[in-house]
Formats: C-alpha cells, structure tokens, sequence
C-alpha cells in the first residue's frame, strides 16, 4: 500500500470538513437526564436509558472513536476474511494509482453505508421513535431513515447512495439491513474498496453503556467480495453538552482545484 | 411585488433529478385515516401526541406556488425594502438568479425550505422536533425544551429554532441566520438581522396552516407576513444529490 500523499490528503474533503466553528450555538447546552456518579460526574458506565415499551434508547449524539474503520472497513480482520473479487481489486487498484482522487466524499457526494458512520470527527445525533429511527449525520449534513414498522425493500429500488434501510430489535441491538445501493460508493478511505448494486450491509447497533455504543456491519456483496465479511467492533462514544453543526460542503469550496494526481 | 416569469428557470433546473421509481414512494404511509376507496381522508381529525398537544408528524408539500416570489400575496406597501435591500434585489431579478447560492448546492436555508417544492417530513420526539428536507437533503432541529434562541451564534444557513405551543399552535422562532440568504429563487433576502417567527396551525389531518413573519429590519422596513398551506402528502422522501452529474450551472449566465 503506497503512503497516501499529502497531495490526496491535502485535497480531499477532509480539509472541507473542518470549517465547524467553534463558536456555533448549542454545543454548550446541557444534555438533560446524564446519570451522575457520586463525585457527580456524569456516569458513562450507567446502563443504557430505555424506551417506554422497553428498547434501548439510543437517542443521542455519537461519534466514531477514532478514524480507524473510514481509512480501512476491515481493520483487525485478517486478509483472508476479506477477499476482493478481481472486478473489485481492480478498481481499488486504480483507486490507488489515480491518488484517490476520485473519492465522492470531496466532491461533496454521501459517503455511503456503513462509511457514513465511521468517520470520527464529525458526530451524528440518533432520534428514535418507535416506528422510526432517524440519524442526522453532521459531516454532509446527511440524514438516514430505518424504518421500524416491518416494512420490505422492493427487488429493484432507484439505486441511492444511503440505500433504503430498514431495522428491527434482536434482543438489545439494533439491527439495521440497507440494500438498493447505487455503484459508486466507497466502503472506505484509503483501501477505496467498491461496492456494487448488489452491496447488502447489516449493521448491529448496541448501546452496552449509557456512554458507549458497539456497531458491527456486515458486507455481503458478491460482486465485490467473494464471501460476506464482518467488521470488528467500532467503538462509538456519547458526547455530551453538545449537538451536531451545520455542514455546508458546497460553500465557499477552495479545495477541489488542488485535487491533482502527483 | 412580481418576479419575471424566467425565474421559474432559476436553481430549480437543478432540483428536478427525481427518479419515478423510488423506493418507499408507493408505501401506503401508516397510520393514516383513509376514505373507503384508500385515500388519505383529508378532513379527518389531526392527530394527537400522548401529551394531547397537536402532533404535526407526517409528510408535508407547500401549495400555491411560493417558490419563486415568496411576497406575491402582499398587497403594495406591505413589504418596505430597505434602500440597500431593495438595490440587491433588483440586481438579483436583472440577473436571472445567478448568484442564487441554492443552485450552487448550498443549503437552502430556512425559511426557504418551507416554500420550495419538495416534500419534507415532520418528526415529533420528546425535546425536539427534527424537519427532514428532501430538498438538498438536509435537515433542521427545532428544541422544545425550554432553552432560548442565541444571541450570537455562528451564523447558519438554517439557523436555530426553538418552539413553544400557543394553544393549538406550535410556535417556531428562528435565529443565528447567515448575511446573505435567499427567502426565495426571485432573492428576496434574509440577514444576520433575520427574526423568523413560524405559526404551524393543523386545523384537520390533511392541512398545516403556517404563517411565516419575517422580520429583519437590516433588510426590511417593517416585519412582513407570508400565510402558506402545506398538504400532507402519502408518500416518502427520496434521496436529493445535488452535486450528482450537475449539467446546469453553464446555462446559468445571468443576463
């Protein structure tokens, strides 16, 4: 894997992500109902809130620990969990020679499921209802609806960029299937691994705290892997005090004409 | 107040990439009261939250054609451009809409959002009620829990809002609005100055009354006041990619 030059780096869209300012209103406002510990600190290791017909709440603004799985979906798996077919290495191969310049992400293009949670330095706020649960994704500025109500996607849905999710409970996690992709997404950043029409992703939710959030995707995508894969656990943490900003990649964009091939 | 027809032509060249066949479209939405032959039984009662205060929950599209001027209805003299405003103004309507940000993928903004014509969905929860625009594909918050506007936020394209009940009436108030924002395609503008006050009325389960004040006495002279109808609509939202394949903005010259 060749180092990612600071040509691609430079010029992707992480420098047109980083314009959130710092004054912006409510991220000083108090989260209401934080458990508190004795030294009344707020309790991250307090169990997780419930609904009123008993689910897990998983209403809240969250954020990715780190950026390990937007650089690499498959981090921690070992090579063999995760075989490219030759129509998928070859795009990554080329991915790779043109510096990655392609990337849909910094031409303000979604990011894609499950990249769209991985990226941890932008939040996003889960609002949950019983019948719906809507994620608002600061970075892009993105929503997602998971429809609770037993609801099917049809065969052949208008390919999309975030799919047509649905969700059901399995126990205490959140289970959300997504299909009805169109081609061009990227599962992630610097391996910009494809996915095809044909991508399905299931991504378990579990609020194993009432500050910590575990999620699993799964990829299931024959025309780009050769078997189904499983990602390690991404580990999401509450933010409190604060709320996701506004996100306009389009304004006042300086970047793309630095996003050149070296 | 008239806007060149040619307006119509303005950022909503962009906005009509729709697909026919998109999922959810054709889902018969939950929860609503049909008429024997399966329609959405317009008149039907609206629908209550548990806590008995009107729940406003549900898929909306605006009437009556306000996208491009939203000051068509005021009769002269209701809408008092200040000298500044009123120059910018007809500099935007002489320029066909060029500068209009909306066709450069920037946000639509708040209260444009509610005239544009696209449907968005209306979400209740505790604390907050979240507007999902298809339009942009974007999103507002609306806080209900007690909390009061910003006196010097960092400017936003949807500003913030907080909303109390008066009566039967949700009340939305709206600040913290960037310098140069567009109310409509004709450039009607808001500034940082820009108090919008947002009275949803659902007087049955079809229809949401909503009058819009804007006031901005950095643009205005006086406060002015839009009266809209949104009609609830038995569909979903679809995915809106506005930087996708864009082909428009060279035909977007200006005079």
């Amino acid at each position: 894997m060749k180092r990612i030059s600071s040509t691609w780096w430079a010029s992707s869209a992480f420098l047109l992500t980083t314009v959130g300012a710092a004054s912006a209103q409510w991220v000083n406002y108090p989260t209401a109902g934080i458990p508190r510990a004795p030294d009344n600190k707020p309790d991250m290791a307090a169990p997780a809130p419930k609904t009123a017909d008993g689910k897990p709440n998983l209403s809240g603004v969250w954020e990715a620990r780190d950026q390990t799985y937007f650089f690499d979906l498959a981090a921690g798996l070992k090579p063999e969990d995760v075989v490219s077919t030759p129509w998928a290495a070859a795009i990554q191969k080329q991915r790779e020679a043109r510096d990655h310049v392609d990337d849909p992400l910094a031409s303000c293009l979604p990011q894609g499921v499950p990249r769209v949670n991985t990226n941890g330095i932008f939040p996003f706020k889960i609002v949950q209802t019983p019948t719906l649960v809507v994620i608002l994704y600061e970075q892009l500025g993105l929503f997602r609806q998971v429809f609770m109500d037993g609801r099917k996607v049809d065969a052949n849905p208008n390919p999309s960029w975030l799919g047509y999710s649905t969700g059901r409970w399995d126990g205490d996690t959140l289970v959300v299937d997504t299909s009805g992709f169109n081609d061009k997404t990227w599962l992630d950043t610097t391996k910009g691994r494809p996915a095809s029409e044909e991508l399905h992703v299931q991504e378990r939710f579990r609020r194993t705290s009432f500050g910590n959030m575990e999620v699993r995707a799964t990829i299931d995508d024959p025309k780009a892997f050769a078997k189904p894969w499983t990602t390690t656990i991404q580990k999401m943490h509450l933010l409190l005090n604060t709320d996701i900003l506004e996100f306009n990649c389009n304004e006042n964009e300086k970047d793309l004409q630095h996003r050149v091939i070296r | 107040m008239k806007a060149p027809a040619s307006a119509l032509l303005f950022a909503s060249a962009l906005l009509f990439t729709a697909a026919a066949h998109a999922q959810w479209t054709n889902y018969p939405t939950p929860d609503i009261p049909r008429t024997p032959d399966g329609k959405m039984n317009l008149s039907a009662p609206a629908p209550k939250t548990p806590d008995g205060k009107p729940d406003f929950s549900g898929v909306w599209l605006t009437r009556g054609g306000y996208t491009v001027n939203m000051a068509k209805d005021l009769k002269p003299g209701e809408l008092a451009f200040q000298p500044w405003a009123e120059t910018l103004y007809q500099h935007r309507l002489g320029n066909e809409g060029k500068e209009d940000p909306q066709a450069y993928c920037v946000l639509s903004g708040v209260p444009r959002e509610d005239v544009v014509p696209y449907p968005f969905k209306i979400l209740n929860t505790k604390g907050e009620i979240v507007i999902l625009y298809e339009a942009l594909h974007s999103y507002r918050q609306i806080f209900m829990d007690g909390r009061a506007l910003p006196r010097n936020a960092n400017p936003a394209w949807m500003g913030y809002s907080v909303g109390h009940w008066e009566g039967d009436t949700l009340v939305v108030q709206s600040a913290g609005f960037v310098e140069n924002n567009w109310l409509d395609n004709s450039g009607h503008m808001g500034t940082e100055s820009l108090r919008l006050t947002e009275r949803f009325h659902r007087p049955d389960f079809g229809h949401i009354d909503l009058q819009l004040t804007i006031d901005d006495p950095k643009a205005y002279k006086k406060p002015w006041s839009v009266n809209l109808q949104l009609l609830a609509d038995d569909t979903e939202l679809i995915e809106y990619v506005c930087d996708e394949n864009e082909k428009d903005l060279k035909h977007l010259v200006g005079k």
